[in-house]
């Protein structure tokens, strides 16, 4: 407990007017308790604001203690979020521009984004994946059907396929309704941001079903995340905040070769919810 | 794919039908700004859309907020339950003004 800097929520960070107009990027370490390994899951090795002894430390803490712990580096313009699983930590690091946390208007600024990533993770709702992890989670099951997606066109054939699947699967009219949304949200990710291209595919999991959106864009670094918002472009940037709060379990695999975004969900809504 | 016909009734109305996603903006502006010369309000007619999503969404909210600057009152009704479920996921009403929905 001595010496950790006192978790903060980001809205008390003070506005840094000089702050750099470095791009916001958002990086995963994942802290192995058994070998003591820090892995690097999603983007470069760079730019985590603490050194790598000071994360482990907090790692440990943050396993020993079974907690999820936020810190705030506001010199820095930096989070790190410190989420313990069985036999490891995951470490999230949010690293933003002061001055473009917020839009000042409808759209939710990428900050909220993140942070919506990482609640999820803390709550369980979402899972990062390496590539080797990616590569089990794409052998399970039996492929339903898959569609490549282009443009709006394909991406309503797509809803419109998938929808039809999912009632063979026995989903609920309510179910199959919240679940093409996200499937709308995920795949309109990978338009905007994966490239331009994106390939959807339906697996049975038995039990339940699996839809898995992949792009072979530049990864999802927010390196590349276009802000600016012109009036042709009005996402509202509500995409992965749907798609947390409507579907059982997600999976994250991102690189800078592309993303797989999967989302596992039952035909019916559990009855009783998890408190996240 | 969404269709929109504008009808000239005592309030220029634009009746949409099909999907909302991020396909839409450019023909949801050109009829709306179109209807929307010189006339003190346009109503959007909701009751044929079949889906929309956060894309959709913030096409529609993006056009009600520009149509307030230039002072023009965008008007919805005929809301049904799978557009209805969105807008209340997002907060349209506190986005947009709730005198914004006819119905």
């Amino acid at each position: 407990m001595t010496g950790r800097p006192t978790p903060r929520l980001a809205e008390v960070i003070p506005l840094d007017t000089e702050g750099s107009r470095r791009p916001p990027t958002f990086k995963v370490l994942r802290y192995h308790e058994e070998s003591g390994e820090l892995e690097v899951v999603v983007g470069g090795g760079d730019r985590f604001a603490l050194t790598p002894a000071e994360l482990v430390k907090l790692a440990r803490d943050a396993l020993a203690e079974r907690t999820f712990v936020a810190h705030a580096v506001p010199d820095d313009g930096v989070e790190l979020c410190f989420v313990p699983h069985d036999d490891h930590c995951d470490i999230l690091c949010i690293h933003a521009d002061m001055r473009r946390r917020h839009h000042g208007d409808h759209r939710r600024s990428l900050m909220e984004i993140l942070n919506d990533l990482a609640a999820a993770v803390a709550c369980g709702r979402l899972r990062f994946l390496t590539p080797a992890q990616l590569k089990t989670e794409l052998e399970r099951g039996s492929v339903v059907l898959s569609r490549p997606v282009t443009d709006s066109a394909t991406l309503a054939v797509a809803r419109a396929d998938v929808a039809d699947a999912l009632a063979e699967l026995g989903f609920s009219p309510e179910r199959r309704e919240e679940t093409i949304l996200c499937l709308s949200e995920a795949a309109t990710n990978a338009l905007i941001h994966g490239g331009g291209h994106g390939t959807l595919t339906l697996v049975d999991l038995e039990g339940r079903a699996r839809l898995l959106v992949a792009d072979s864009g530049p990864g999802l670094d927010f390196i590349n995340w276009r802000e600016s918002g012109g009036s042709a472009q009005a996402s509202m940037g509500y995409g992965y905040h749907i798609i947390l709060d409507h579907i059982d379990d997600v999976c994250l695999s991102t690189s800078p070769t592309g993303t797989t975004l999967i989302l596992d969900q039952h035909p019916r809504r559990p009855e009783v919810m998890s408190a996240c | 794919m969404l269709t929109a016909r504008l009808e000239q009734e005592a309030v220029p109305t634009i009746y949409l039908a099909g999907e909302m996603d991020l396909d839409c903006a450019d023909l949801l502006r050109e009829t709306v700004e179109g209807a929307a010369d010189g006339a003190e309000q346009v109503v959007l007619d909701f009751a044929d859309v079949t889906f929309i999503d956060s894309s959709g969404t913030g096409i529609f909210v993006r056009l009600c907020l520009d149509l307030q600057v230039s002072g023009t009152g965008l008007r919805a009704r005929h809301i049904p339950p799978v557009v209805a479920d969105v807008f209340e996921m997002l907060k349209v009403q506190a986005l947009v003004g709730e005198e914004t929905f006819l119905d």
